[in-house]
């Protein structure tokens, strides 16, 4: 019953016909800080395909897409977790990890089916204690994801005996690994699979309502009677079902998996998510946006590569990227304001 | 009876006892006084060559705590610096670089110099452009390391000057090396610049309620810069240490620092939102954390277990926090205040 409304409720705000609020009149800046990621992509890959030498084949733009995928998966689920307003999930690191080792480990020993039950279980673990943590606790997501991304790791080198874990060469997840769907790797259809199915959750579905209100406010949406606790469980437990196949993905690329196999996930995926225009602070953000985020990122170094910019200026590029969008945001929310 | 009524304010409890429970559930240190306690009543019964081998202990605390430290400065105005590991990987590669065309003396200070321009700028974006720190910090975090590949060329740079780096790890005074004594006179410094001196002081102000702190005429903008400078000159000089006492500069280096060294603000009960924590805490957090990756060493646990003692202990740290335990009491009662409303009906 309280959801129905809640939900009605949401539609009628939505309507623009019932809404009192006036639109703000758009400035420049304010047209950057909301569309800007859009204009930006668009001059990326127009200037990368007049300028640089071996950007526009086919083979190019399928491996960005295909070396994009992983952290592209993490990132689209983080969004959820971002937009509640939560700042990010570092444990996407152990979790990608767990899943891809035991994907490997558990179908040689048993078989596929166990192992993607094991993973599944390991990500819902996963989802509860941050979720828990983050939602019933209120506890910082930050230090909280820290703490499982350490007990994580941990139990998985310890298990794993932190060794690489190899598949039959050719068994199932090697043959994911290498076909393709007509030009596509499996690996980028599953990225845009994941991306059609969460941009329907996030903005068609109850649960997506709850996420955005929550972030939009979070002491309303308590009031208007929503559990605010499961909305954030929730987050989480979707951040964790991408970080998982993220990790199948990573798993499959090269039929081996080990526990560090994930390093650098969090931040680079929070990276994507901030430059596609999700706002940190919450309430504001989009899947389309995140895949944008992760597509203007990775032909970006794709370009840098291409065109012999040595590694310490990619990531100096990425780093004054990351303060360039924000920066872009935060004028763009000082002149809405006015 | 007259009308007057009689309002006590704040604690009522006396005596010895009660003003220990008192300093337990009021002070910020209070949990990581009782963690520490743990430890060191278990490290004592299992494994009392923690003590006996202190410079070794004192070392690892040193190391873990260094970072800490300046990092706490930050966490009390409730601003977040993710980008001192890197800071850490610049400053010792910018050292070494310097140290080996010139001299040691010259390396030291433009690697401090490196780290007070690191910090104008997260410092920068955060008080005048308003930026989250999270994320001013974050690119900082990518552009730095970038920067450390760049100037390293993308390999660790050795230090010409080995016998520097062989007497920076003998004992200076008495038992105490070089690093362990300059980790000791940061906390001193920094404890008395929060606790004592009123700049330091204005911080926890900033970091309760910044607006009030604004209204009161404290010049935010000015902390906020002073923050992080510190943590960025403290995560420096840890880099310069870093590299002289291994006489190598690796731009890899710093990552496993940061986690750690948030592990040890939050364990000494730093309240990320700002306005609530102290030095004392950090110091008391990162012995805690040290004492227990000393002792576990020592008893050959391997390093994974570690891991998983240290993010077990963050857990319940975080959780345990006072303000979380109210939030989960205040959603169970809730809950079964919404049960009942339902029976009733």
């Amino acid at each position: 019953m309280a959801k129905e409304t809640f939900t009605e409720a949401m539609a009628v705000a939505k309507d623009p016909q019932d809404s009192k609020v006036t639109k703000p009149k758009t400035s420049f800046i304010g047209f950057i800080a909301d569309k800007g990621i859009f204009v930006f992509t668009g001059i990326l890959v127009l200037t990368a395909v007049l300028f640089v030498d071996g950007f526009a084949s086919l083979q190019n733009v399928t491996d960005v897409f295909h070396r994009a995928a992983p952290i592209g998966i993490v990132a689209l689920g983080m969004t959820f977790v971002v937009i509640t307003g939560n700042y990010l999930d570092l444990s996407v690191v152990a979790q990608a990890a767990a899943a891809g080792v035991i994907l490997i480990a558990v179908s040689n020993a048993y078989n596929l089916i166990i192992a993607f039950a094991v993973a599944f279980v390991v990500a819902i673990i996963f989802a509860l204690v941050n979720g828990i943590a983050v939602g019933y606790f209120k506890a910082n997501a930050v230090i909280v994801t820290l703490a499982t991304t350490y007990i994580g790791l941990g139990l998985l080198r310890l298990l794993s005996g932190g060794s690489q874990v190899f598949g039959p060469p050719d068994g199932p997840i090697a043959t994911f690994g290498t076909s393709k769907l007509g030009p596509f790797p499996y690996s980028a259809v599953v990225l845009i699979a994941v991306t059609l199915i969460l941009t329907f959750v996030l903005t068609r579905t109850n649960f997506g309502f709850m996420i955005r209100s929550f972030g939009v406010n979070s002491s309303s949406t308590r009031l208007a009677g929503t559990n605010t606790g499961l909305i954030v469980i929730g987050a989480f437990m979707v951040t964790s079902m991408a970080a998982m196949f993220a990790g199948f993905v990573l798993a499959a690329f090269s039929n081996t998996a080990v526990s560090n196999m994930a390093t650098g996930f969090d931040f680079q995926a929070l990276a994507a998510i901030i430059v596609g225009g999700t706002s940190v602070f919450g309430g504001k953000g989009s899947v389309p946006r995140t895949l944008l985020g992760v597509v203007f990122v990775s032909i970006l170094s794709n370009v840098l590569v291409l065109v012999q910019v040595s590694y310490g200026f990619q990531q100096v590029a990425i780093g004054s990227l990351i303060v360039l969008a924000v920066t872009v945001d935060a004028l763009g929310r000082r002149v809405s304001k006015k | 009876m007259t009308n007057q009524t009689v309002i006590k304010v704040g604690s009522t409890a006396t005596g010895f006892w009660g003003k220990f429970k008192t300093v337990l559930a009021r002070r910020t240190e209070g949990r990581a006084i009782v963690l520490f306690a743990i430890i060191a009543t278990f490290v004592t019964v299992s494994q009392p060559l923690v003590f006996t081998a202190y410079q070794v202990t004192l070392g690892r605390i040193a190391l873990i705590g260094l970072v800490a430290l300046g990092l706490t400065a930050v966490i009390l105005m409730g601003e977040l610096d993710l980008s001192v590991a890197s800071t850490l990987a610049v400053s010792g590669v910018i050292a070494v670089t310097v140290a080996n065309q010139t001299n040691m003396a010259i390396g030291v200070l433009a690697a401090l110099a490196a780290g007070v321009v690191v910090s104008l700028i997260n410092a920068f974006f955060v008080a005048i452009v308003g930026i989250n720190s999270f994320i001013a910090t974050l690119g900082m975090l990518f552009a730095l390391r970038g920067m450390a590949f760049v100037i390293s060329d993308e390999a660790p740079v050795k230090l010409q000057n080995t016998d520097l780096g062989i007497a920076f790890g003998q004992p200076l005074l008495g038992p105490l090396t070089p690093r362990i004594l300059i980790f000791f006179l940061i906390f001193i410094a920094i404890q008395i610049f929060v606790s004592r001196v009123k700049a330091g002081r204005e911080f926890l102000a900033v970091g309760g309620n910044r607006q009030a702190a604004y209204d009161a005429g404290i010049p935010v903008k000015r902390r906020i810069f002073t923050g992080f400078i510190i943590s960025g000159v403290v995560a420096a000089i840890a880099g310069i240490i870093n590299a002289v006492e291994r006489t190598s500069a690796d731009p890899t280096s710093g990552s496993t620092v940061l986690l750690a060294s948030f592990a040890a603000a939050i364990i000494g009960g730093n309240y990320l939102k700002g306005g609530k924590g102290s030095i004392v805490g950090t110091l008391i957090g990162a012995a805690s954390l040290g004492m227990l990756q000393v002792a576990l060493t020592i008893s050959g646990v391997q390093i994974p277990i570690q891991e998983i003692f240290i993010g077990g202990i963050l857990l319940i740290a975080v959780i345990t926090d006072p303000s979380s335990l109210r939030a989960v009491w205040g959603s169970i009662s809730t809950t079964f205040q919404g049960i009942k409303n339902s029976l009733a009906k």
